[in-house]
């Protein structure tokens, strides 16, 4: 009788196991200026942002340099996804300095300057017209120690 | 070192054999088997196994159709009806890195999620439980807003398209 009591048991036990009903926990709120990445940037550049290899560049060692001359500010905005997105200036302007506080890999200087709306607005009204050839001046520059060049890239004027 | 272990087994074993028979343990070992087997059939597991289809409190609906929240900018075949699910590609195929996000209305509890609508990419397409909902889609000359894309084409494995799958990566409000 006390075998039959605990086979019971155990069936009932196995049963429970199986109807406990999985209730998942909604996720903490995303910050705005990281769900506006995520929305307008993140499919392409990924969530850490290194890209894809060999289709989309990672961001993960030029956000930096980049940011430290007034040439690679203006190419950040410029780039045609983000200076034709539908992100304000304000909110690209936070998006990008979130992107070089949160996805470099390499150190953020002491003396990095924030984005601001004003700036955003500046660059962003004339297109990049070569993309590829204007990053590669660019970092090559900063490679070569020419971190506040301020040359021209090549966008146009309209 | 192996001694008390093998007195241990051997206390055991003789232990078993003056208390069970034979045709005692041969039947409890079949009605093991067959127990076991019978699990999966019972009537509780089957109502486990309806309520994908129902959702939960949290996550209503059926992940199988075009009408589940979280495919309101879905656009291709339902990795849920595919072998895989709405987080998971099918065997065989891999995630594309490079997706189409957007965000949906959980009817549940009234929040906007962050919807990573990743393709997954390697076989052919599945063919089943085809949706086009693409809300708030706009025409390639917004191409930041745009869903047509192979987003396989950012894959490691081809371009060729399977089906796509719905996570939830983030909380907008």
């Amino acid at each position: 009788m006390r075998g039959r009591i605990c086979r019971g048991v155990g069936f009932v036990l196995v049963c429970a196991c199986t109807v406990t009903p999985v209730l998942a926990q909604p996720p903490a709120l995303t910050p705005a200026v990281q769900a506006n990445y995520m929305l307008h940037c993140m499919g392409c550049h990924v969530a850490d942002g290194s890209g894809a290899p060999g289709k989309v560049p990672s961001l993960r060692d030029t956000l930096v340099p980049l940011a430290m001359s007034t040439a690679g500010r203006r190419f950040l905005v410029q780039v045609p996804g983000a200076s034709q997105s539908s992100l304000s200036d304000l909110e690209l302007a936070q998006v990008l300095g979130w992107m070089v506080r949160n996805l470099s890999a390499r150190s953020v200087p002491t003396d990095f300057a924030d984005f601001t709306a004003a700036e955003v607005a500046r660059y962003r009204r004339y297109p990049l017209v070569d993309v590829r050839g204007t990053r590669a001046r660019l970092l090559a520059a900063a490679a070569a120690g020419f971190g506040t060049m301020s040359g021209t890239g090549s966008s146009v004027r309209r | 070192m192996l001694n008390p272990i093998d007195d241990l087994m051997e206390r055991l074993a003789r232990g078993m054999a003056q208390r069970v028979s034979r045709r005692h343990f041969i039947g409890g070992v079949g009605a093991l088997l067959f127990g076991g087997g019978a699990v999966p059939l019972l009537p509780v597991a089957r109502g486990e196994s309806r309520s994908p289809a129902q959702g939960s409190a949290t996550d209503p609906g059926d992940p199988r159709t075009c009408e589940y929240w979280r495919h309101c900018a879905i656009d291709g075949f339902l990795c849920s009806c595919c072998g895989g699910s709405t987080h998971s590609c099918p065997p065989g195929t891999e995630a594309s890195a490079v997706t189409w996000l957007g965000t949906c209305h959980n009817p549940a509890d009234g929040h906007d999620y962050i919807v990573s609508y990743n393709d997954c990419c390697g076989k052919s397409e599945c063919g089943r439980c085809l949706c086009n909902r693409n809300e708030d889609d706009k025409p390639l000359y917004v191409p930041g807003k745009s869903n047509d894309y192979n987003w396989c084409a950012g894959s490691q494995v081809g371009i060729a398209y399977h089906c796509s799958t719905a996570r939830i990566i983030g909380l907008a409000k």
